[in-house]
């Protein structure tokens, strides 16, 4: 692989450039359906990607409000506490390997190539294979919820030994699916790899690149350094659940605790998957909108490659009550107190690129000041679960729940709504109709701290996660969450709706069509064709 | 080599110099950024590790 | 009981009141012993930094919003790099988080301190209850949650300890060091009471230490905190810390139980004796699975009213019971169970909801068996 650092090269990004058109030639499309299934076009992938997310976010959501419909008020009212188990576990499989994850890779199908000059991915065909094996995946995963038994109800951390010696029987089907998800992730990362390496637009280099594609990049190589450790570990769970094995049955003289180990190795690195290209999206837009240039771009970049170092060294964190020895206990308190630094340092560039900026408040900059704000407060609850003592407290409480909601929903998937209003007028050659955006901005807005913000007062007040049912002094918060989910979830469809309009028409939206875009997708026409940069743009560096 | 040195503590602490940044992606080679930077990950973890068995005395 | 609307007002003006309120209830417990208050005195110091951060962060955000509009006639600066700054605002951080990291050492040390403890209880997680056994006391008992479940299904009035209540809690003395030795049965659980500020995994395999001097005599609830399946939302700790003079007669008494309990061993049972002591040891053990009217929840846990593989062979059913069924959810009874309870759970099941096994299994065959 041609590891071209700080420069690239010209004649090879052509030569690639060629392959892969000739992959799709013009008059040789399929039409209907076939058009979709055999697509190489980035754009095309991209815009499925999108869409499997945006239907996926909609089941899980569904999930959700039935968890938060039971919670209303103490007592079980609707649903049994088994099905409650499978919600809550479907509800975080879904959210994070249906919704999140496929929604950045979208994003990075459609973008990478544009803001790098790229015809295309590098390997298209192995792109349109690593979206289609998703749909396969989430099928099978969906399905389990009809077989004898029910769905997965072990959670979404899918703890040994209650996801094998206690499971139900479709948990051989949830690790096929998971299996499939994993793979998917790891082809999409190897091709996101080739092309930033190798078609970079001539003049380009490493350091020239828009935040969005280096966060991609750096998360590329994450879930290609973690993905084999969860395909390992649910494959020994499959050894454990139908070959006999005893990987992690006390009673066969395996150990529970190694499944948290491999599981967390995995995970914590995971979590950082999820947040790093939303940084690069904000990193993106904050300035369009503050018409002002990134604060500290090269420290941008530089805490970025920290927070991927390090989020390979913070995983035991997870796991602070689970008899860990005390160095162990240390260990990991100071090294997760010290990733909270790049994170803050992030916060503060994005901060201070709005300081003496010209700013306007047009959606996607809504979203991406709601993202620093709330983004914040989640990593001010992660620096007091960093306090290890603390942590005894709060381990497994609704104190986490709120935590990892609050950088996952207003964080991750804010990001994502940010980027979607954000290049809707480059996809779909239409403005998103401004009114109806903020309505589903300040709805989203209001929603998501209704139904987050009072959960940190029902953890600390000491109501466990994962129960169907709860003490009655716990009602108050549980109601305003329950009500603040419903919120929440309604004005999704307000989103759904913005979209619609904005592919059917619309204010026209220019080339350029935020006036502060400087990266190079804005040098293309809005709605960009199916094939841009076919012969690949000369890179002009900014001014600064 | 120091510079390198210099440079992959800057990426650790995350703040960089542009300037600096610019001859480090003018001049260096990456092989030698991404030695550098496992071997001082690897320190990391020794030195946090230190701290960690001296505080649990 | 207050009305849906009135409880949806108080819950929202409750929302929109600012977290800095922080009452009873909102906040993480001040709790009952010395551990505790260190935590919460850590908890409120880390809150208050962040608190202070955000003030900082967010005020110069949102002044930068406010005073940089383009509808103000905001025209952009070009800067974009200010070393001095950036190091500034790393170094910062890392000192506080330094200076934050040393109390929080110390009293994790302190938290791993579990010599010199006076007291060693053992505790064992359960599918979904828990055991206690008083080490060298020759105490041990399960600790089940008693609220009825017709208040779960909302068909009588929810009382104060809904769901917080159980049916024999952890009896321990105050200002005695009393040692927690944790482990589980078959899956996962963990063991906590906010008060107490203790909470520790319990794991299949391996033995926890965790330890607790309290302060004050009380009753102090807490719940599972690691989901460990269906009836995890519903199994309780509650430890009810009592003066020292109190603990001792308690065990006095538990004791003289106990002993009663093993002279039950040798005499013959009747049927209707075997049937009232086995309904209740089924309604505290078996029930949560098995269903009260045994009709199970297959294919997990089978139905046991009308089971012919059973009824037919009485020495599979105890089998079953002492033993468990290795690679299914069934565990083993042999050491939480005592014979005469074993014998009667067993009679009762053969007797109960039309089953007419008509056969009584008494304490001392099961002595027999467990002595094999």
């Amino acid at each position: 692989m041609a590891f071209h650092f700080p420069k690239s090269n010209p004649e090879q990004s052509t030569t690639t450039a060629d392959a892969g058109l000739a992959d799709s030639p013009h008059h040789e499309r399929p039409r209907g359906l076939m058009r979709w299934v055999l697509t190489t076009s980035h754009k095309e992938i991209g815009s499925l990607y999108l869409l499997f997310s945006l239907a996926m976010f909609f089941i899980g959501g569904i999930f959700a409000l039935v968890v938060r419909a039971e919670l209303f008020q103490p007592g079980l009212q609707l649903v049994e506490p088994e099905f409650f188990n499978q919600m809550t576990t479907m509800h975080g499989l879904i959210m994070v390997f249906g919704a999140v994850m496929p929604a950045f890779v979208g994003l990075a199908n459609w973008m990478v190539p544009l803001q790098i000059g790229a015809p295309d991915m590098a390997l298209p065909r192995l792109n349109n294979f690593s979206f289609w094996l998703l749909p396969v995946a989430f099928t099978l995963l969906l399905s389990t919820l009809f077989m004898p038994g029910g769905a997965p109800d072990f959670g979404w951390t899918f703890y040994a030994p209650l996801s094998t010696t206690y499971a139900p029987p479709s948990t051989t089907f949830f690790i096929l699916s998971l299996h499939l998800a994993g793979i998917s992730s790891i082809l999409g990362a190897i091709n996101i790899i080739a092309t930033i390496l190798n078609l970079r637009a001539p003049g380009m280099r490493m350091m020239d690149m828009p935040l969005f594609v280096w966060t991609w990049l750096i998360t590329a190589f994450l879930l290609i350094a973690v993905m084999p450790v969860l395909a390992g570990v649910i494959t020994m769970m499959l050894m454990d659940i139908n070959f006999g094995t005893s990987f992690f049955n006390a009673a066969g003289g395996g150990d529970p605790v190694l499944f948290q180990h491999l599981f967390w190795f995995f995970g914590h690195p995971e979590v950082y998957i999820l947040i790093l290209p939303a940084f690069g999206i904000v990193s993106a837009i904050i300035p369009t909108f503050a018409r002002k240039p990134l604060f500290g771009y090269a420290s941008m970049v530089y805490a970025t490659a920290s927070i991927a170092i390090l989020s390979f060294l913070v995983w035991a964190h997870h796991m602070f009550v689970v008899g860990l020895p005390l160095v162990a206990e240390l260990f990991f308190m100071y090294t997760t107190m010290l990733i909270a630094v790049p994170t803050g340092v992030k916060v503060f560039n994005w901060i201070t690129t709005l300081f003496r900026g010209s700013i306007t408040f047009e959606p996607p900059m809504l979203f991406a000041l709601a993202f620093v704000v709330l983004f914040t407060i989640g990593g001010f609850s992660g620096l007091m679960l960093a306090i290890a003592p603390a942590d005894f407290q709060y381990h497994d409480t609704y104190f986490v729940v709120a935590h990892f909601h609050y950088v996952l929903v207003p964080g991750a998937v804010f990001a994502i709504m940010a980027a979607v209003y954000y290049w809707l007028p480059k996809w779909t050659g239409h403005y998103p109709h401004e009114r109806l955006s903020q309505v589903h901005f300040w709805l989203s807005v209001i929603g998501v701290n209704l139904t987050f913000f009072p959960m940190h007062f029902s953890g600390l007040a000491g109501m466990p996660r994962r129960i169907p049912d709860y003490a009655l002094q716990f009602a108050d918060f549980n109601m305003v969450s329950s009500l603040g989910a419903l919120l929440y979830g309604a004005s999704q469809l307000v989103f759904v709706l913005v979209v619609i309009k904005c592919v059917r028409g619309g204010k026209k939206a220019p080339a350029k069509a935020w006036e502060g875009a400087e990266d190079l997708e804005w040098s293309v026409p809005s709605p960009a064709p199916l094939h841009t940069f076919e012969t690949p743009p000369t890179f002009e560096r900014p001014a600064h | 080599m120091w510079s390198v040195i210099k440079s992959v503590l800057a990426a650790f602490f995350g703040v960089q110099r542009e300037q600096q940044r610019r001859e480090d992606f003018e001049n260096g080679r990456p092989v030698s950024f991404i030695v550098v930077g496992i071997a001082m990950a690897m320190l990391l973890v020794a030195l946090v590790a230190l701290v960690a068995t001296l505080a649990a005395r | 009981m207050r009305t849906l609307l009135e409880r949806v007002a108080a819950g929202l003006t409750l929302a929109l009141i600012s977290p800095l309120v922080l009452a009873n209830g909102w906040n993480m417990p001040i709790g009952v012993t010395g551990l505790s208050r260190e935590i919460h005195s850590l908890h409120m110091t880390i809150f208050w930094i962040c608190v202070a951060i955000g003030v900082v962060v967010f005020g110069v955000m949102f002044y930068s919003l406010f005073r940089y509009r383009r509808s103000k006639g905001a025209k952009a600066a070009n800067f974009h790099e200010h070393t001095g700054v950036e190091v500034l605002w790393t170094a910062v951080p890392l000192l506080i988080l330094v200076a934050m990291a040393v109390p929080a050492t110390a009293t994790l040390k302190n938290m791993y301190d579990v010599s010199e403890a006076e007291i060693d209880v053992m505790v064992t997680g359960q599918q979904w209850r828990w055991r206690y056994e008083y080490l060298g006391e020759d105490i041990a008992f399960t600790s089940n949650m008693s609220t009825p479940r017709e208040q779960i299904s909302g068909e009588a009035e929810k009382t104060e300890n809904y769901l917080l209540e159980v049916d024999e809690p952890l009896v321990l003395p105050v200002d005695t060091k009393v040692r927690l030795l944790l482990t589980a049965d078959d899956v996962i659980h963990s063991w906590w009471v906010p008060e107490l500020a203790v909470k520790q995994d319990a794991i299949p395999g391996f033995v926890n230490e965790n330890w607790v001097r309290i302060d004050e005599p009380g009753i102090y609830r807490g719940q599972c905190t690691e989901l460990c399946g269906m009836d995890h939302g519903f199994m309780p700790v509650v430890v009810e810390a009592m003066e020292k003079d109190d603990y001792e007669s308690w065990l006095a008494e538990r004791k003289e139980a106990a002993e009663q309990e093993s002279m039950g061993i040798d005499r013959e049972w009747e049927l209707d004796e075997l049937m009232e002591r086995g309904e209740k040891v089924y309604g505290s053990i078996c029930a949560s699975c098995h269903q009260v009217d045994g009709s199970g929840s297959p294919p997990a846990f089978p139905a046991l009213a009308g089971n012919t593989e059973m009824l037919d062979d009485v020495e599979w059913h105890i089998d079953t019971i002492v033993n468990g069924v290795s690679g299914s959810a069934m565990p083993a009874f042999r050491s939480t169970l005592n014979p005469v309870e074993i014998a009667a759970v067993v009679t009762y099941e053969r007797n109960a909801w039309g089953n007419e096994a008509g056969d009584t299994v008494q304490p001392s065959e099961i002595v027999e068996m467990l002595e094999e």
